[in-house]
């Protein structure tokens, strides 16, 4: 019983790991942008199916392959905001990016359909079924590296956040969105590369979502969505760190909870975000409300 | 009697006959296209036509936007298909099930507003989602609700050809409930306590708006009312399972809805719906190839939501007082003295008159 | 004009808008052609297939095995003298939208007959619009039992599924365990389940008798069909070491998940047969690496092997028109194909198109020929004939031979134990 317990605590931390490079992205846009992007998903599984083209097409390695996904999605990021969601004004903002992601979602999908079809992908490389011993466990390489992947990620993007000038807009755009123009920042430039850092990110989460799934095509985005809006939530809107300690947070629930009765592991997901929301209604790192909601 | 308040009264005697039009129009509906395939579309339609305009009385008018009204629709439904198998209900009976999903939709309505309306919107969203997913694991996993096989409805031993039309009156009366319902409230004063809490709430707290009861109150009718529809289209559709029943995109159709007609208003989610899901349902039928369906789909969309922001109602209001007042003054005309009460006339009480604000 | 006088014209003028689309949607077709008043015009089929959505995978194949099948009619002269042409329309897996498009294929296009849809979950709502209208319903992808007992099949007994019945399908795997040595049994095996009406039956039967037989379950639990990571779930399987997996799973990458993360964790079960999966052909062995699928095992009602005529005359020509080797064939490629062999069968012997001729005829205990065996329908329309065999990945992944029922003909040795994985 023991072994189980910890085989699934080590089992909720790798996933964690791949379950924090989707949910990074997602977090940025929202706590700086105020954006609910619901095409999260689906742009994952576009991550996932760049990672497929490059590595069937011209066998380029997966991790290797991240130094062209990165920049193209990022480009990708930076088109939609500019393009779709800097036009939106008004009260009903929050709700209207909603829908304007949504759209963005079906038609990345119908894309995605016309161009691949609707037979499941995978990602494979030598590596992925391969692990080490350590300790009794079996640790497989494809998720120690991912999780690497996503401290490195974390670490970069707080280096990002709080060191640099670019950085020190973003936050300031964050708090205060008038307040930041009015001290010359330049916030739709801000929105436009922070949503492409948001979403150049996501092909990072994308890769390892496709080399861990099993299989995927363009209508695997959907069941992604609501758990990575848990996890931004849990972890409080904005905060990198929060995402990657939310993500093995309920990974390891789940875990755990499967050992009794996998059935009832998602429902104990979503409970247990209901209630520490109840406590801590912004997040485990998230701060207090710092915009009238 | 004045040119204004002749003209008002002329354009209120339209909109009442206006209004006649469309309620005769809905009503003979399937009597001009009896065929299945319209009244077809119009079950859906107008299935679709209350669940927005349930989600509008609640989310539209006090801000807060749920992507959890599944909860209500999937309880109804399966509600209906429970009481139907264990109270042994057959045939046309089932359909007096029907108040029994709206009262589970209130029910539930009840500890899930408790909950979830102690938070504010973003985290409110979120809760929401999270409840929607706990209440679909919920009928995956309990025996009583059929597990991932679901429920059956009974059968119904009607000719085929005008089948529908049973449905379509009965999706009508609720339609037709639910935006009449909507409008009373926009009336009342509870709809202009859902505003100001919508504008902030704070303030309304602060001005005396018990914000909780407001709130709790619009989410239980909403909720009700969703859960109604819910069992008439399980009945419909013979049969609810979990993915069907609690679908998560069902809940950002509506919202969709809501917001293409214009969110707030009481047309518009009536619009929105119209518009929305007999289209749906075509285009997938017309593009059935080369998923272009879903392209076309989201491209108009994008294009409404980018053109038509705050709605098809209000922003083709402001279109057509924008081309109707082009080079007039935007203020009214000062009223000649003799026109004016003489209640009003006293200098001393008076603020700006006429055209001076 | 004032602030609400415009808003409720732009409300008027959008709603005629709405009015005028509803109404050009209900009297618009999906191109169905009105035929003209001849006695030669085509047999219209109609279908609705799930071309986007959770199924859409299998719903390509399906529509692949339809179309083989209206062109081999066709071809060799068509039904009662008349061209079948097949209707079909996307149903994006929506049950909403599966009622809307048999709806308009039986009252606008006016079909003579009907193809069910895929999976039991789009087939139970689709079949009672089909009841209705009087209108037979063969389909081959809805075996869940809701499916039969649905109300509307209980009065019309218009379903027909001519694929085989899931529930006794891993019958001849636990048969072949009982018929070895008892020292050469699994002493331990583990049933993960995904939950779904189509993957638990077998295996739950399964796990029952083998329990009677002695094999010790050491872990049999259900879990969600959409689920964040199988990974968890996997490993603990792996950390029971059981000699032997029955997983209910529903399709490749459940299956993959699975196997992907046993080889990580260095977990070589002996036996391991999958309720659904390997069954896939190319799309299994691509997603698995063909090294790793041998040995794999899984129930079903045909392959790409079985010597029946008109079943390899299909497989030649999917070959010849898709590419690819015989064992990339999916196996909803058969079912559709059955469908229709099924309906021209009995359309050719109640000598039209009338669906309650047809009806009485597939329920009269006539036993009739398809690709995937022979079909004789119970008064629920279940395939009562229809043989469960159990296939197995062979010669590197290369071949999907038929090994069970060892008696059978046609089938081969089985490869006992599995071997491990290959990397």
């Amino acid at each position: 019983m023991a072994t189980q317990i910890y085989q699934a605590i080590v089992d909720g931390i790798l996933v964690g790991g791949v379950y924090a490079l989707m949910a990074v992205g997602l977090t940025l846009i929202f706590g700086v942008l105020d954006i609910i992007n619901i095409a999260q998903g689906i742009l994952v599984v576009l991550g996932a199916y760049l990672s497929y083209s490059l590595s069937q097409r011209l066998g380029i390695d997966l991790f290797v392959g991240l130094l062209i996904t990165v920049p193209a999605m990022f480009i990708l990021g930076v088109a939609i905001q500019w393009a779709f969601i800097r036009p939106l004004r008004g009260r009903e903002r929050t709700s209207m990016t909603l829908l304007v992601t949504y759209a963005m979602a079906l038609i990345i999908e119908g894309v995605l359909y016309r161009i691949y079809g609707p037979d499941d992908k995978q990602l494979t490389a030598s590596y992925v079924t391969s692990s080490v011993h350590v300790l009794g466990f079996y640790l497989p390489y494809i998720y120690l590296l991912g999780f690497g992947l996503a401290v490195v990620l974390v670490v970069a993007l707080y280096l990002l956040l709080y060191r640099t000038r670019f950085g020190r807009s973003v936050r300031a755009t964050m708090q205060d969105h008038t307040a930041a123009r009015l001290i010359g920042i330049d916030t739709s430039r801000v929105a436009a590369l922070t949503f492409g850092v948001g979403v150049g990110v996501t092909a990072v989460g994308g890769m390892m979502f496709g080399a861990t799934s099993g299989g995927f095509n363009p209508n695997s985005g959907y069941d992604l969505i609501s758990r990575l809006l848990a996890i931004i939530i849990l972890g409080g809107l904005g905060s990198i760190g929060g995402a990657l300690v939310a993500s093995v947070f309920m990974l390891t629930i789940v875990s755990l909870v499967d050992i009794w009765s996998p059935t009832w592991a998602n429902a104990v997901f979503y409970a247990a975000l209901v209630l520490v929301l109840l406590i801590r209604p912004t997040g485990f790192l998230g701060r207090q409300a710092v915009r009238a909601q | 009697m004045t040119g204004d308040a002749r003209r008002a009264r002329l354009a209120a005697g339209a909109k009442w006959s206006a209004l006649a039009v469309v309620a005769a129009a809905a009503l003979l509906f399937p009597v001009v296209f009896p065929s299945p395939v319209a009244t077809n579309y119009g079950v859906f339609a107008l299935i679709f036509v209350t669940a927005a305009s349930a989600w509008n009385v609640f989310s539209g008018f006090s801000g807060y936007i749920s992507l959890g009204q599944a909860v209500f629709f999937g309880s109804g439904a399966y509600a209906v298909g429970i009481a139907a198998r264990d109270w042994h209900v057959t045939s046309t009976a089932v359909f007096a099930l029907l108040p029994l999903a709206a009262a589970v939709g209130a029910a539930i309505a009840v500890p899930f507003g408790l909950v979830a309306l102690r938070v504010r919107r973003h985290t409110f969203i979120v809760i929401t989602i999270a409840v929607f997913f706990i209440f679909q694991l919920m009928a995956f996993n309990f025996s009583f609700t059929g597990g991932s096989s679901g429920l059956p409805a009974p059968f119904l031993p009607w000719q085929a050809a005008t089948y529908n039309n049973a449905f379509y009156y009965i999706a009508l009366a609720c339609a037709a409930g639910i935006i009449v319902l909507a409008w009373l409230i926009r009336r009342a004063r509870f709809g202009l306590h859902l505003r100001a809490i919508r504008d902030d709430e704070d303030r309304a707290r602060g001005l005396g708006v018990r914000a909780m009861r407001v709130k709790l109150a619009a989410f239980t009718l909403s909720g009700a009312v969703t859960g109604l529809i819910g069992g008439v289209w399980f009945l419909y559709l013979t049969q609810v399972e979990p993915q069907t029943g609690f679908d998560p995109l069902f809940d950002l159709s509506i919202v969709l809805m809501a917001f293409l007609g214009g969110l707030g208003t009481v047309a518009g989610p009536v619009l929105g719906a119209l518009i929305i899901e007999p289209g749906q349902l075509y285009l997938t039928i017309r593009f059935t190839n080369g998923y272009y369906g879903e392209i076309l789909l989201g491209a108009i969309f994008l294009l409404v939501v980018l053109f038509v922001p705050r709605g098809i109602i209000p922003t083709g209001g402001e279109w057509i007082r924008r081309l109707t007042t082009r080079g007039r003054s935007a203020l009214p005309p000062a009223l000649p003295a003799a026109e004016v009460k003489p209640e009003i006339r006293d200098p001393a009480s008076s603020g700006p008159r006429g055209g001076a604000g | 004009m004032s602030h609400h006088r415009a808003r409720f014209l732009t409300l008027g003028i959008s709603a005629a808008v709405a009015a005028a689309t509803l109404a050009a949607c209900s009297s618009g077709g999906s191109g169905g052609s009105s035929p003209p008043a001849t006695s030669h015009k085509p047999i219209l089929i109609g279908t609705s297939l799930s071309l986007t959505g959770d199924f859409s995978a299998d719903g390509k194949a399906f529509l692949r095995g339809y179309r083989l099948w209206v062109h081999d009619v066709n071809a060799s002269g068509g039904l009662l003298g008349r061209k079948v042409k097949l209707i079909y329309l996307n149903d994006r897996s929506d049950p909403g939208q599966v009622v809307t498009n048999y709806t308009t294929l039986i009252s606008t296009d006016h079909v003579d007959l009907t193809f069910g849809p895929f999976s039991s979950l789009l087939t139970t709502p689709a079949s009672q619009v089909a009841a209705r209208n009087g209108f037979a319903f063969i389909e081959g992808a809805g075996g869940a039992p809701s499916v039969f007992t649905a109300p509307a099949n209980e009065q019309a007994h218009n379903v027909f599924d001519v694929s085989l019945p899931i529930e006794d399908e891993m019958v001849p795997f636990v048969n072949w365990v009982a018929s070895l040595p008892p020292n050469e049994r699994p002493k331990t095996a583990a049933y993960p389940m995904a939950d779904d009406p189509f993957a638990d039956p077998p295996v739950q039967l399964a796990q029952q008798k083998l329990q009677a037989l002695g094999v010790k379950t050491v872990y049999s639990k259900i879990f969600p069909a959409e689920t964040a990571s199988y990974k968890p779930a996997a490993d603990q399987v792996a950390a029971t070491g059981a000699q032997a997996v029955l997983l209910g799973s529903t399709d490749v990458p459940t299956v993959a998940a699975f196997m992907q993360a046993f080889e990580q964790q260095h977990y070589n079960p002996k036996m391991f047969i999958c309720a659904a999966g390997p069954d896939q052909g190319a799309a299994f062995t691509s997603a698995v690496g063909k090294a790793n699928a041998t040995g794999m095992m899984v129930p079903n009602g045909w392959y790409p092997g079985y010597s029946n005529p008109e079943s390899q005359n299909m497989v030649n020509e999917y070959v010849a028109k898709y590419g690819g080797t015989p064992s990339d064939i999916n196996a909803d490629v058969a079912e559709a194909y059955s469908v229709g062999q099924v309906m021209a069968q009995a359309v050719t012997a109640t000598g039209g198109t009338d669906n309650a001729k047809i009806i009485s005829y597939l329920h009269s205990g006539v036993t009739l020929n398809t690709v995937q065996g022979p079909v004789k329908f119970d008064e629920l329309g279940k395939n009562s004939s229809a043989a469960a065999f159990t296939f197995q990945w062979q010669s590197s992944g290369t071949a999907f031979n038929q090994v069970l029922p060892t008696s059978a003909s046609g089938s081969v040795p089985i490869i006992n134990p599995k071997p491990n994985w290959a990397s």
